[in-house]
């Protein structure tokens, strides 16, 4: 924990408010890992923006004391765009949950991705509704019982990593909460990284998720670079994305799936050529003139 | 004042539209008012469309009713139109294809549009030309204009388009037999010719509007077209998966520091109204375009309808402040456009724009714009690092606080959808209902609704308009129709009877002391297109005063000033009996 007074305020990314989670919520060893990695990329805090969805796992910008936004269920990633597209000085760390956007947002996630607009986005990845007191997930596994699939989940589960990889994502990783030391890594990667960044973190809802436990999770997790995976293969990437499936959920990949370094929308689009939006001068009598013109 | 409406009509595919454009163009450049309309009836290559024209030596009200000359491109044009011409018509067409079948009554001009088009240029779009040539010599006007501004137009383009044209019209202007039909008297100005949509675009572009996000949508789209067509000017269009997406990007662009701003037709506004409340609650200012088409559902995609006023004035679950205003005309579209960002960014609320697609889709000629550039007014922004916490949400006497824009140093905030208490902590959940948190929850909530009055106070905008303050009956109405109202009430004028027009274009909130003080002890007649009479709704909601006689029209077109003429008439005397 850092010391308030020894560092300087533009690098103090605390807010003091208590995050309002259930103790041992997979979501604190998230905001950990993030917390570290803004200690470690020192980038001055008025300069990002957290936004995030609803759900426990969107609260997470609160403990934080850079800009964000709370916003809407399933919105986070349009909301992002926005404060990008205005002012792409920005650092913009999307938050949010599985609900949130591989269920009622997933379309937005397939259109941030291959618009590969420079974001980070971290899904608090449970299988279940947390919020909303536990009903199934798009990504609970198959026959999962829960509250609102008493009889069993019969609906195939998303595969956030292979739906990245396939829509364009140029960071496409998971971690564990677990392990906060080795998600921050991913974490600070992706932030540095240049393009949309995607990080699955299995993040155990202790609450309402009894099946999916962190030492359910630990049992089954194992680090890519471990197995000296090559992230710069698209195949393999896929391949691995898949192994939950093929392995029967016994073998569960952590670490950095794919990355590529493809032009990003915000260096793309032309009415950015000439610097941020927000920074942009007026406009003024002159160009109006010549607009109207147009038009006689 | 005198006018004549030209109507060219065909198939889809035939150039209908961009020949009507060219007309009012040469018109308007000549020193003439115009008002044109697309009478579209299908997208698909081959339906029967049909583009009216107005052009007259005085302002103009409405795209005028009955056609004074048509051109007819092919035989449908004819047994479509041949209802809905003025008596003694002029009707040009071509006698190798159209036969004008039940017009014996009137004008006929026989000209081989096509053999002709096909012999300057071997391309049948030149038949168009041929025939607005014609009707510029019908009309009086100087030939030399037309060559002026098709040169302006293709000039880039090289080759002989350019020529062609030019030749095309010549030879139209010169057929045989033509002479001047109208006297029309030409003051000299050269007007802009433009449509609601480009109105809207241009005047949020003086507003400094710099982000613009949409899902194509008619009758919305021409402001994405505008946008996209701009992006090298200093404006960022971006087309987005749907309409839940342009909304919330919006709001991040707006939250960003920029002005912002989505647009769409009912449908798509359906899918923004999550979005709309989000703006309320967290107090960021966005302009939302919603331009209505016939509903519900698809209703009459390219059929126009005022029947979503009520719906934007109160969609979204709870409650906050916003700005609904519906401009009136073109002209308006522009002021409006660009005084919503002031609105919005003055109360930190949405701000309404409601079209339909008359306004959106027809142009008219207008002289000039005011381009008041030293108006633009950011509201309450804190640029200076705050004493320990930034309070984004400070409970004021006004109920707007300062807000901050990332990049600035000492004034973070988090903006909570949640109810949040001054610093954007949120109120929920684990505090709810703690005696502390109630008193926040009605403190924050009045903090944002005290902006409705701090608007009513501060702006003289949020009344209706009277004209003719004295007459003995009055024609109310709202937004795009108020110009076939205007003139239906000089029609009765014309008619003996002493009317006068009240209408609306800032719808909310309203002031309800003055909308009263004005409608109060008047006899009134409510215009507007939808079935249930919403503004008759809103009115009696604010003011407590019902209209009973009712005008109202809902079968897709706009309503003309005859028919309101005819009906209020009508009203009168059974009243009378
Ligand atoms: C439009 C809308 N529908 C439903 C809800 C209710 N709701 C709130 S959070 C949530 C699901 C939360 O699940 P997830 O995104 O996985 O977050 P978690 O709580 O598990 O972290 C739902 C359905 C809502 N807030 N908005
Ligand atoms: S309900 Fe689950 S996800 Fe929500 S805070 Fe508690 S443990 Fe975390
Ligand atoms: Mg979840």
């Amino acid at each position: 924990m850092q010391d308030a007074k020894s560092v300087p305020r533009q690098y103090t990314y605390t807010s003091g408010v208590k995050p309002i989670w259930c103790p041992a919520c997979g979501d604190f060893g998230v905001n950990a890992a993030i917390l570290k990695a803004m200690n470690e990329l020192k980038i001055e805090r008025h300069n990002m923006v957290m936004v995030s969805g609803i759900g426990c796992s969107s609260a997470m910008p609160h403990p934080f004391s850079t800009y964000g936004i709370h916003g809407l269920h399933g919105r986070i990633l349009p909301i992002a765009t926005g404060v990008k597209l205005a002012n792409d000085k920005l650092t913009v760390i999307a938050t949010g949950g599985d609900g949130d956007g591989y269920g009622i947002g997933v379309g937005h996630l397939v259109h941030a991705s291959r618009r590969n607009i420079d974001l980070t986005y971290i899904v608090m990845d449970n299988e279940t509704y947390g919020l909303t007191t536990g009903q199934t997930s798009p990504t609970a596994m198959l026959g999962r019982k829960t509250k609102s699939t008493p009889f069993g989940n019969i609906e195939n589960p998303v595969n956030p990593m292979a739906l990245a990889l396939s829509t364009g994502a140029t960071y496409v990783a998971r971690g564990f909460s677990g392990d906060p030391v080795h998600l921050s890594e991913l974490i600070k990667n992706g932030i540095q990284h240049k393009g949309f960044s995607i990080i699955d973190v299995f993040s155990p809802c202790v609450t309402f998720n009894t099946v999916n436990t962190y030492d359910w999770f630990r049992q089954r997790v194992y680090k890519l670079e471990s197995e000296g995976h090559d992230y710069t293969d698209i195949g393999k990437a896929m391949s691995k994305a898949l192994e939950d499936v093929v392995s029967d959920y016994a073998k569960l990949p952590i670490g950095l799936f794919y990355k590529t370094d493809r032009q990003t929308y915000d260096s793309m689009d032309i009415a950015l050529k000439n610097g941020p939006l927000v920074k942009q001068p007026a406009h003024t009598e002159a160009d109006m003139l010549s607009l109207l013109e147009e038009n006689r | 004042m005198t006018s004549v409406t030209v109507r060219i009509a065909g198939a889809n595919g035939d150039g209908i539209e961009s020949s009507g454009a060219l007309l009012m163009k040469v018109a308007a450049k000549s020193g003439l008012h115009v008002f044109g309309y697309r009478g579209y009836q299908s997208i698909i290559r081959g339906g029967h469309v049909w583009y009216q024209v107005r052009i007259g030596d005085a302002a103009l009200n409405t795209h005028g009713d009955t056609a004074d000359v048509l051109i007819a491109l092919n035989q449908d044009a004819i047994a479509n139109q041949k209802s809905r011409l003025s008596n003694n018509a002029i009707v040009i067409y071509d006698p190798t294809k159209v036969k004008p079948d039940g017009l014996q009554n009137n004008k006929l001009i026989a000209i081989p549009l096509l053999d002709t088009a096909i012999k300057i240029s071997g391309d049948p779009i030149m038949r168009n030309v041929i025939a607005i040539g014609a009707v510029l010599k019908l009309l009086g006007i100087d030939i030399s204009v037309f060559d002026k501004v098709i040169e302006g137009m293709f000039s880039r383009k090289g080759g002989s388009v350019v020529a062609d044209n030019i030749k095309a019209a010549s030879m139209g202007y010169s057929f045989g037999g033509l002479s001047t039909a109208y006297s029309l008297k030409s003051d000299g100005i050269s007007r802009y010719v433009l449509d609601g949509n480009t109105a809207l675009a241009l005047g949020s572009y003086s507003g400094d509007c710099k982000f613009y996000a949409a899902y194509p949508m008619t009758p919305a789209s021409g402001i994405l077209h505008w946008f996209a067509a701009h992006e090298n000017k200093g404006v960022l269009y971006k087309q987005t998966e749907d309409e839940i997406a342009a909304v919330n990007m919006t709001i991040g662009a707006a939250s960003a520091g920029v002005r912002a701003m989505c647009g769409t037709s009912g449908g798509g506004f359906s899918l923004m109204v999550e979005g709309l409340g989000l703006a309320g609650m967290l107090e960021v200012p966005i302009v939302i375009v919603e331009s209505q088409r016939t509903g519900p559902s698809t209703g009459l995609p390219t059929k126009t309808e005022q029947a979503d006023l009520l719906f934007v004035m109160h969609a979204s679950q709870g409650e906050f402040p916003r700005i609904v205003v519906a401009p009136r005309s073109v002209e308006e579209s522009f002021y409006i456009a660009k005084e919503a960002f002031n609105l919005a960014e003055r109360y930190q609320c949405p701000v309404l724009i409601l079209m339909d697609l008359l306004l959106s889709e027809h142009a008219e000629s207008v002289n000039n714009f005011n381009l008041d550039f030293a108006g633009i007014d950011r509201g309450k922004i804190s640029e200076t690092p705050a004493e320990g916490r930034f309070k984004r949400y400070l409970l004021t006497d006004d109920g707007i606080s300062p807000r901050s824009i990332p990049g600035t140093a000492g004034r973070e905030f988090i903006a909570g959808s949640d109810e949040h208490d001054e610093y954007g902590d949120l109120l929920s959940d684990a505090f709810a209902g703690l005696d502390s948190s109630l008193e926040m929850r009605r403190k924050m909530h009045s903090k944002r609704m005290r902006k409705i009055e701090t608007m009513l106070k501060s702006e003289p905008l949020f009344v209706p308009q009277i004209e003719h303050d004295d007459a003995k009956h009055f024609l109310v109405t709202f937004g795009s129709s108020t110009g076939a109202v205007r003139e239906a009430a000089e029609i009765l004028k014309q008619k003996g009877l002493d009317f006068g027009l009240i209408s609306f274009n800032y719808l909310m909130p309203l002031d309800s002391e003055r909308t009263k003080a004005l409608l109060s002890g008047k006899s009134l007649i409510d215009v507007e297109c939808n079935y249930t009479a919403q503004l008759v709704h809103v009115i009696k909601a604010t003011t407590g005063i019902d209209i009973e006689r009712r005008i109202l029209r809902y079968d897709g077109e706009a309503i003309t000033s005859s028919e309101i003429a005819e009906k209020a008439l009508f009203m009168l005397n059974s009243h009378k009996a």
